[in-house]
């Protein structure tokens, strides 16, 4: 694997806290997390649930702002940005979720393309771009299907490829197979091997399944809110 | 995200649920049809009655009437009268003794021999001639036939309505004797079928009900002579001459109505100028103390034009209010479509669409269907307006029915795309706006 040392961290947290209200109770979901990922490291979070690798999540992918503490994403301190850049920032990280996530309404091609034009690409590139994806993904008979039309893995294999859209930074995903029966889950995992042997994609990967976590190469297990220990996998 | 992707996108969310964009579209189609065939209706019958007008009213003259704000009273008889072409001959009056009516509470009546004093206030003035008028009925052999009587100077009216005051048989008389009149084509021929009631050269009664000295009310009457009919004039003769009137000899008026005090003075002019018909109108009221109204016909155009302002407005109000139910249906429906939709605007934001675009795509959504519906609502307006015109015409509202050109300006069509885009959008403002603030996370856990 390649290790490109005294570069900007994709992804660094000093002692990241974040504390939400549930009801009236404050919850500190995520209290007092180090951590470290560099370009194209595959890193799983790991920890059952309720041990703050959700809070996370949403943390790196930019989707909500830290309590306090520090988060550079792409050298960005999150807490110093607004919505709008905070936006911008997103376009540069490409999720997948448990669910897939996909717009029910439009095929296959189409859901790779929205993420295309939210970025401003314009048509004729991004139906090119669309289709090499897809092609990638495994899913070059399929792009005209609506995600209805296709199976869970073939949908997750979508949004895959919708997350590859933008040339992210790094991949986020959340249980991506969380939904999928195992053999589907494997085809999903070498995918995922691939992109990151292959196409140096960086991955950020959050479960709470400790199969799927070794697969990464660097495991980072939290619970109750922190880091408790992070194994760097040998394979 | 580029203005056609946002389209597109909305575009591609109100194809989905087809029945409910419909029903949507539907509510803006009403209230633009409304609207649109009112308007197309009121401003159709506007130029039919004003070139009506136009035809009754002599550029070259002015009508002097009693009653320092006759005019408006005028309005209101001009209105109603255009109206129907056939109210005013129900009540057997034009407009003008209305203005009339109002001379009675100031105190100040005109009578027949103020012509001279007229005649001799500017060399811009041609000549002016006083004109009595009552309601009546003509009786021809049992028959009777509501008619309105005129008392006029026939050589003088000849002169000024050279056009209209032409006889179709008999002839008009240069030197009437006192049992001598001229009728309208409508008095001998009351339904306009060709079923006269009378011809050129016959007698037929006069008949006036007296009711100046209540209780006391006594039919008056005298046999006169038809020397002429007229040919049909069309629309209503406002000042001129009228299918419905029954013209003898002012001197003849007099006597037979027992009164010198005449309803009105048409008064001729040089030229159809502004300048001078300000002119002359200011010298006239300044005559008078400003007990007169003097109306021209351009002002009475112009007053005509603010009525059906007024009409227009008014009408085009009530069917906006549909066009605001069809907004409330809208909000309504954005409302469940944003609460419907709220996971999939948790990963467009997620995806990194600005909160703008969010705003933009549930707009375009709303702008599509008000496009839409705004479009098909002229059409359909379009039809309801000549449908309706046609009825008018065949009569199927009662009597001989009239024609009305619906007249669909641009004004309107812009007006109304723009009115049903605009109240689309407006009302979809709330809904776009909740959309857009929805915070990622939130929406993304949404099920």
């Amino acid at each position: 694997m390649l290790r490109k040392k005294n570069m900007t961290a994709l992804v660094e947290a000093i002692d990241l806290k974040k504390t939400y209200m549930l009801g009236k109770v404050p919850v500190e979901a995520v209290r007092g997390v180090n951590m470290k990922v560099e370009a194209g490291d595959f890193v799983s979070i790991l920890g059952p649930s309720g041990s703050g690798k959700s809070t996370m999540l949403n943390l790196i992918g930019a989707l909500d702002k830290p309590t306090s503490g520090q988060l550079l994403i792409d050298g960005e301190d999150i807490s110093k940005l607004n919505d709008n850049q905070l936006t911008d920032l997103r376009r540069r990280i490409g999720f997948v979720f448990q669910f897939f996530n996909l717009i029910p309404r439009l095929t296959a091609r189409d859901n790779v393309e929205l993420a295309m034009s939210i970025a401003d690409m314009v048509k004729s590139e991004r139906k090119q771009r669309a289709a090499e994806l897809l092609e990638k993904v495994g899913l070059k008979d399929r792009v005209n299907h609506k995600p209805a039309e296709l199976s869970g893995g073939q949908q997750q294999r979508v949004a895959i490829a919708r997350a590859l859209a933008n040339n992210p930074k790094f991949l986020l995903l959340d249980e991506p197979t969380g939904n999928i029966d195992s053999r589907t889950a494997a085809e999903i995992v070498g995918l995922l091997k691939k992109l990151n042997i292959e196409n140096h994609v960086s991955i950020i990967m959050v479960t709470h399944d400790q199969h799927l976590a070794r697969e990464a190469n660097r495991i980072l297990e939290m619970f109750d809110g922190q880091l408790i220990s992070e194994v760097v996998n040998q394979q | 995200m580029k203005t056609y992707d946002i389209l597109g996108y909305s575009f591609s969310a109100i194809k989905l649920r087809k029945l409910r964009a419909a029903l949507t579209t539907l509510g803006v189609i009403i209230g633009i049809a409304a609207i649109v065939a009112l308007l197309s209706i009121t401003q159709g019958l506007q130029v039919s009655i004003t070139n009506d007008l136009n035809r009754g009213l002599s550029s070259t003259s002015l009508i002097v009437v009693p009653g320092s704000n006759a005019l408006g009273a005028v309005g209101g008889g001009a209105g109603f009268g255009g109206g129907g072409g056939r109210a005013a001959r129900a009540t057997g009056t034009t407009g003008i003794n209305l203005g009339g009516s109002g001379a009675a509470s100031s105190g100040f009546a005109l009578y027949d021999n103020y012509t001279s004093q007229i005649d001799a206030l500017s060399p811009l003035i041609t000549s002016s001639m006083a004109v009595i008028e009552r309601a009546g009925y003509v009786d021809a052999g049992g028959l009777n036939n509501s008619a309105t009587f005129y008392g006029i100077n026939f050589s003088q009216y000849v002169q000024q309505y050279p056009t209209t005051f032409v006889a179709a048989s008999g002839a008009i008389p240069t030197n009437p004797s006192n049992n001598d009149i001229v009728v309208g084509a409508r008095v001998n021929d009351p339904r306009e079928n060709g079923t006269i009631l009378f011809s050129a050269g016959d007698k037929v009664g006069i008949v006036w009900t007296n009711a100046t000295t209540p209780p006391i009310i006594i039919n008056e009457t005298y046999t006169a002579q038809v020397s002429g009919v007229l040919q049909k004039v069309g629309g209503f003769g406002f000042g001129g001459p009228s299918d419905n009137g029954v013209y003898m000899p002012l001197s003849q008026a007099v006597s037979f109505f027992g009164t010198n005090q005449c309803d009105y003075i048409i008064v001729q002019l040089k030229d159809s100028s502004n300048a001078t018909i300000s002119n002359v109108s200011k010298l006239i009221t300044d005559h008078f103390d400003g007990q007169v109204t003097v109306i021209s016909s351009t002002a009475v155009l112009s007053l005509l034009s603010t009525i059906f302002g007024t009409i227009q407005l008014f009408l085009g109000g009530i069917a906006a209010i549909s066009l605001l139910v069809a907004g409330i249906g809208i909000m309504n429906i954005m409302i469940v479509s944003l609460i419907e939709r709220t996971r999939e605007i948790g990963i467009l934001k997620a995806l990194g669409m600005k909160s703008r675009t969010v705003l933009s795509i549930f707009l375009g959504e709303s702008a599509i269907i008000g496009l839409i519906g705004a479009l098909l609502g002229i059409l359909s307006g379009w039809i309801l307006a000549n449908i309706t015109a046609r009825l008018l015409a065949s009569g199927a509202f009662g009597g001989t029915g009239f024609k009305v050109t619906p007249l669909l300006t641009p004004e309107v069509f812009a007006g109304s795309l723009a009115f049903g885009i605009g109240i689309s959008i407006i009302f979809a403002l709330y809904p776009a706006w909740r959309a857009s603030k929805l915070k990622p996370v939130e929406a993304l856990r949404y099920e």
